[in-house]
């Protein structure tokens, strides 16, 4: 009989809960559109679209609106794994294509700030909450308490005027000027870094807090009292324990990374996905809503995975109930 | 320790390092460029099926006709025209020496085309496909016959870009046609590219143009997503002016760009105004005598000092603003809370239980329900203000703008915030009739008036071209808006168009402002 590795039945359960997740979701979105009162068309393409009989007859016959609902909800099944979200009348174009031109852009910036924000943002928090008292331990949080506070719109504004329009750094706006990576880099450059600062203050705030409870525990004064040296305790032992909340905080930002990005989007008048979500609200851009929404599932349920997996790391205590 | 400290000075030089190469890049000053901020944003590189994209491409793709800056219409890509006298028949002469920009000449064709071609493929040109009966060319002349007159025909070739036959003939569907371009074009510039990600629409000299030039070979058009930006941007030098449809320069940034010594503004009364619509299917606003206490209520000389920052001014009765062709002096609107107090009260709107707001006639306290869109906050929490001192009820609703168009067609409120466009006073029988004419529908119309004496009046209106019984219609029609209000014009407001003022050459139509041919085969760099 083969004998399944603990860690294996805790992630194909959680999988399987992912799974089962998704499979709701696409079934709200699924069936939202479809018993909602009204014409499922207008439901479907968006209540304030103009179409003529013709044109409705045939996205009538292409959703298969005749058919039974579970035909209906095969065939939306195959769309979707063909990658066809629809059609956006509003942005003229099909759904898949325009979200993944402006996922795309969106990714660009907003990987790299949660991934940094989280570094800086662990690191930054360990060293201050584990040597609180010093004066920069002090001056690390109170920066980091003043960026987290301050409305991200206000924060964003406040960076262009001083490092655009005042020291001519960076541009005003767009994700370029003319395509080439220097240009792109050159435009990036400062909304990452506000979104940088985003992340990583609230992270150092977190971090900071939790090594503040952790380093009173019995734990690392058990390893004072052997010898260890403060920075291993700091950085083999506090740190581990320290980081698992925090953890489940950079999983979510990864799920939320499209419309954390939006007041960043506004600010910097670049179109990616957080405005396009913004706009399709507005529009009521159904096929951009609800194509967005699977592509979010389905970013909340990567990380999820992810956060379980590194927890299934990190922490022995998950291992062993496992 | 040392090792992290090592990787945070990594870090920090990486930081450095990008920093200064952005330093090193700057932005090139390019004297052949004319670049204007605007926060109409293109939403997609749909040519025709754009809105804003739609309001651009007159600049590549010129309609029919135009505006000067009086306001008269005179022909853009039409020489003249010739009416028949019962309105059914225009005939427009196209101009000679106009060609696209692959060399191709412009011919009456691609006029029947296009207007043809609106009439069958594009939604909101529906009523082209329903009136228009019969199209006939003639050398270099479009006839086109409808099965009903059409005064406004004239004005409304103003807004349909005019296209090649020979490239969008194959199309099949243009209302979402997609492309980045470049797109053919017969105006000064044609429409090279539509870039989404870098924010901006590219135009460039038109080889085959026999026209006027202006200084600059290309013209770029930046969309900023917040008005803050776009004054930033404007003040920093790297734009020569802002435009936005229908709107201006936002008043509060005004003082900080005239600070910078680098900009003229171009000071123009508009026919757009801001008005408060009411629901006149429901009691008391019905009432003309409630109409007029709320009128008197409202304390327009505030309202204008804090909406306008003083570059606007008080309303008349009359609700058409000086800037419109036709106008005529009524009188001002007039903010006296007693006499609103005595109105109401001599209407028998009276505060019985004392509670400090009046009854209706069952009643119970009248309270409006204020709808509005959130960009009208500002000006709905002041006449909340002013109607509550009146001793009227009122209560804010914010909604977004689709729910607001829903409601306010299911007729959904008493009272709403609202503005008219410098189009929209001009649609429809003219003369803001389109916004009132209960007949009508469209996203900012309130249709609410459904007096036979207000709707014979539009229907004269729009069955004549005589121009002096035009101008006595249109003082019919602001002597009806005088007497019964069925909407009271908060103020009347000047559009501020900023430019450089080494940029000389700009030319303002009351319809599309500076975004004109004159501007665009006139500016001169007199740097």
């Amino acid at each position: 009989m083969v004998k399944i590795h603990p860690a294996g039945i805790f992630l194909s359960r959680k999988l399987l809960r992912y799974l089962l997740s998704f499979f709701c979701i696409l079934l709200i979105v699924f069936l939202l559109p479809r018993m909602m009162p009204g014409d499922p068309v207008s439901n479907l393409v968006g209540e304030d679209i103009y179409l003529s009989q013709s044109t409705i007859d045939s996205l009538r016959a292409a959703f298969g609106l005749d058919t039974p609902l579970h035909e209906q909800f095969i065939r939306y099944c195959l769309q979707i794994m063909h990658g066809d979200l629809g059609y956006s009348y509003h942005m003229h174009g099909p759904v898949f294509e325009i979200l993944i031109s402006r996922a795309w852009w969106t990714l660009l910036y907003t990987i790299p700030s949660i991934i940094i924000g989280a570094w800086i943002g662990i690191s930054l928090g360990a060293r201050a909450g584990f040597q609180s008292g010093k004066w920069w331990s002090d001056v690390i949080a109170s920066i980091a308490l003043v960026i987290s506070s301050t409305p991200p719109y206000l924060l964003s504004l406040l960076a262009l005027v001083l490092f655009v329009y005042h020291l001519g750094l960076f541009p005003f706006k767009g994700f370029y000027d003319t395509y080439n990576l220097q240009s792109i880099l050159y435009h990036l450059t400062l909304p990452t870094l506000v979104l940088i600062s985003f992340y990583a203050s609230r992270n150092i705030l977190i971090m900071r807090g939790a090594v503040l409870t952790e380093k009173e525990l019995l734990y690392p004064q058990f390893a004072r009292s052997l010898g260890i040296p403060e920075r291993e305790i700091l950085f083999h032992h506090i740190r581990k324990n320290a980081i698992i909340p925090l953890i489940v905080l950079i999983a979510l930002d990864f799920g939320f990374l499209f419309s954390g990005a939006l007041f960043i989007e506004i600010v910097f008048s670049l179109s990616g996905m957080g405005s396009l979500m913004y706009d399709a609200i507005l529009a009521r851009d159904y096929p951009i809503l609800t194509g967005s929404l699977l592509i979010i599932a389905i970013f909340v349920i990567i990380a999820n995975i992810t956060a379980d997996i590194m927890s299934l790391i990190i922490d022995p205590r998950i291992r062993r109930s496992s | 320790m040392r090792k992290s400290q090592h990787k945070m000075c990594t870090l920090l030089f990486l930081i450095l390092s990008i920093v200064s190469v952005c330093c090193s890049m700057g932005v090139m000053a390019d004297d052949a460029i004319l670049r204007i901020a605007t926060t109409n944003e293109v939403k997609s590189p749909a040519f025709i099926g754009d809105y804003t994209l739609g309001l651009f491409n007159h600049l590549s793709n010129p309609p029919l006709m135009q505006m000067d800056e009086n306001g008269k219409l005179i022909g853009l890509l039409a020489d003249h025209y010739e009416v028949s006298p019962d309105n059914t028949e225009w005939t427009f002469v196209i101009k000679d020496n106009q060609f696209w920009s692959d060399g191709t000449p412009v011919t009456a064709d691609d006029v029947a085309f296009s207007i043809q071609m609106y009439g069958t493929s594009i939604p909101n040109a529906g009523w082209i496909g329903e009136t228009l009966t019969d199209t006939q060319v003639d050398g270099n002349k479009v006839t086109f016959k409808f099965n009903k007159p059409y005064t406004n025909l004239a004005l409304e070739f103003t807004s349909y870009s005019i296209l090649p036959k020979h490239i969008w003939e194959s199309i099949e569907n243009p209302n979402e046609f997609t492309s980045t371009g470049p797109y053919v074009g017969a105006g000064p510039y044609y429409l090279d590219n539509v870039d989404l990600n870098a924010g901006k629409v590219i135009f460039k000299r038109n080889p085959s143009w026999k026209g006027k030039i202006s200084d600059y070979d290309t013209v770029e058009i930046s969309w900023f997503k917040n008005e803050d930006a776009a004054a930033k941007a404007l003040e920093s030098g790297i734009m020569d002016t802002y435009w936005k449809y229908a709107s201006s320069y936002p008043y509060a940034a005004i003082d900080s760009l005239r600070k910078t010594g680098n900009f003229e503004m171009l000071e123009k009364p508009t026919s757009g105004l801001t008005f408060l619509g009411f629901n006149l299917k429901r009691e008391p606003m019905s009432d003309p005598a409630f109409r007029e206490a709320v009128s008197s209520a409202i304390n327009y000389q505030e309202l204008v000092d804090i909406s306008t920052l003083g570059y606007g001014l008080v309303p008349n009765r009359g609700f058409v603003p000086p800037a419109m062709d036709g106008y005529i002096q009524t009188k001002p609107m007039e903010y006296n809370l007693e006499t609103a107090k005595k109105t109401l009260d001599s209407a028998g709107y009276k505060d019985s239980d004392g509670n400090g707001i009046i009854e209706a006639a069952d009643g119970k306290d009248i309270t409006l329900d204020l709808l509005i869109r959130n960009s009208y906050a500002r000006e709905a929490e002041l006449i909340k203000e002013y109607l509550e001192k009146a001793g009227i009820g009122v209560e804010v609703r914010t909604v977004e703008d689709n729910t607001w168009f829903e409601m306010k067609d299911k007729l959904d409120y008493d009272i709403t915030l609202t503005r008219t466009t410098p189009w929209g006073m001009l649609m429809h029988a003219g003369w803001a009739t389109g916004y009132f004419d209960s007949r009508r529908t469209g996203q900012g119309v309130l249709h609410t008036v459904d007096d036979e004496v207000f709707l014979k009046l539009c229907d004269d209106i729009l069955s004549t071209t005589d121009q002096t019984l035009l101008k006595e219609y249109a003082k019919e029609v602001q002597e009806y808006y005088a007497e019964n209000l069925p909407g009271i014009p908060l103020y009347w407001k000047n559009d501020i168009t900023p430019y450089n003022k080494k940029i000389t050459g700009w030319y303002s139509n009351p319809l599309y402002g500076i975004m004109n041919e004159f501007t665009f085969t006139g500016v001169k760099s007199s740097a």
